[in-house]
């Protein structure tokens, strides 16, 4: 074991510190597996049994968010990490993607206008 | 106990600790994948922006299952997002392979990290396969960065509609005029883009890999390495499930 491991909060030194990683077992990882499966297939048979829609659209994008959660939550460890961490990763993406999002759905509809009328 | 670390355990930011718990690569390792995700995400609000503007058109936007409906050993059947659904099935595989190596990592167990590192590879590898497949078959059909056979005729777009699974297709010239420049370009930058994120992701599996089989890691007493390529390796994956929702589900 290196002294990495036993730096205890008395000499911590940000440059070489590195927490001990506790491993939580292979049983959430492999049902995150399960699932991540599970919607792709659901996502699939939603394609061939519905025609294209503005719901299957929805569904189709609220499917790869809940992937994407399960993805950086479990796989990428970000539900196990410290509370200030999590929120640094997670608002920026929010707040910047909910930006782009909202005004792709407002000034893209101006787009074709400006082209076609 | 000394002061100092009775300070610091009531407060985070108090220092003497670290306020996310976190090593510094790791930190870093985050906010280069917080980055890499705002350039991913305008990218496809880029392709959206881009496809919004084609509603209406005379050369409207192809639809993703007319022109991607391919399957290795089944030519000139209708098959659309089989070959895909199967990349995105290798994807998350190998992003298994990779969290069980995290966590072999945690437990210091090197032939368990080894093996499974080498099972992230080869999945890394197979997929990269996988698509310079699909890019064959698409340039082959006559995608390219500026030009784009794939506008269908009326006539093919309604012959489209009622395509059945493994129903026979062959387009010809005939049924093609040329569509939207976009819709090929930004399928060689934004898969292109991803696909860069895989290749390089393999070279970096492989690197650690080989630390890992060379006992680096061991020695040094923790697989913080693993833990960080990692990250990498699952938002390759994570980037790839919104690439598959937006140009092969939408």
């Amino acid at each position: 074991m290196s002294n990495n491991h036993t730096q205890t909060e008395g000499n911590y030194i940000p440059e070489t510190y590195i927490p001990h990683a506790e491993s939580h077992g292979t049983g959430s990882l492999w049902r995150t597996f399960w699932i991540l499966l599970g919607i792709t297939i659901v996502d699939f048979i939603i394609y061939f049994a519905f025609g294209a829609s503005m719901a299957r659209n929805i569904v189709f994008i609220v499917f790869g968010i809940v992937k994407a959660i399960l993805i950086v939550g479990i796989f990428m460890h970000l539900n196990y990490e410290a509370k200030f961490l999590r929120w640094m990763i997670v608002l920026p993406a929010v707040i910047f993607l909910s930006y782009l999002v909202c005004f792709l759905l407002i000034e893209g509809n101006y787009v074709s206008l400006e082209k076609y009328f | 106990m000394s002061n100092s670390s009775t300070v610091s355990s009531t407060s985070t930011w108090a220092g003497g600790r670290s306020p996310f718990n976190v090593s510094y690569g790791k930190l870093m390792m985050w906010i280069f994948l917080l980055s890499d995700a705002f350039t991913f995400s305008s990218l496809l609000v880029g392709y959206g922006a881009i496809r919004f503007s084609y509603a209406g058109s005379t050369t409207p936007w192809p639809d993703p299952a007319t022109v991607f409906n391919h399957f290795p050993f089944a030519h000139g059947l209708h098959l659309p997002l089989l070959f895909v659904s199967l990349m995105t099935l290798i994807l998350i595989i190998s992003s298994v392979t990779m969290v069980l190596a995290v966590e072999a990592g945690q437990r210091n167990s090197k032939s368990e990290v080894s093996k499974y590192m080498f099972l992230t590879v080869l999945g890394g590898a197979a997929f990269l396969g996988c698509q310079a497949w699909e890019w064959s078959q698409f340039i082959h059909e006559g995608g390219r960065l500026d030009s784009n056979l794939f506008g269908f005729t009326d006539a093919a777009h309604e012959h489209a509609k009622h395509l059945k699974l493994f129903d026979p297709v062959h387009w010809t010239a005939a049924d093609k005029i040329a569509g939207p420049v976009p819709f090929a370009s930004l399928f060689f930058i934004v898969t292109g883009f991803h696909g860069f994120h895989v290749l390089s992701g393999v070279v970096i599996n492989i690197i650690i890999w080989i630390n890992v089989m060379r006992g680096t890691y061991e020695r040094r007493g923790h697989y913080e390495m693993v833990e960080k390529v990692g990250l990498y390796w699952h938002f390759v994956d994570l980037v790839w499930v919104f690439v598959f929702t937006f140009y092969y589900l939408i």
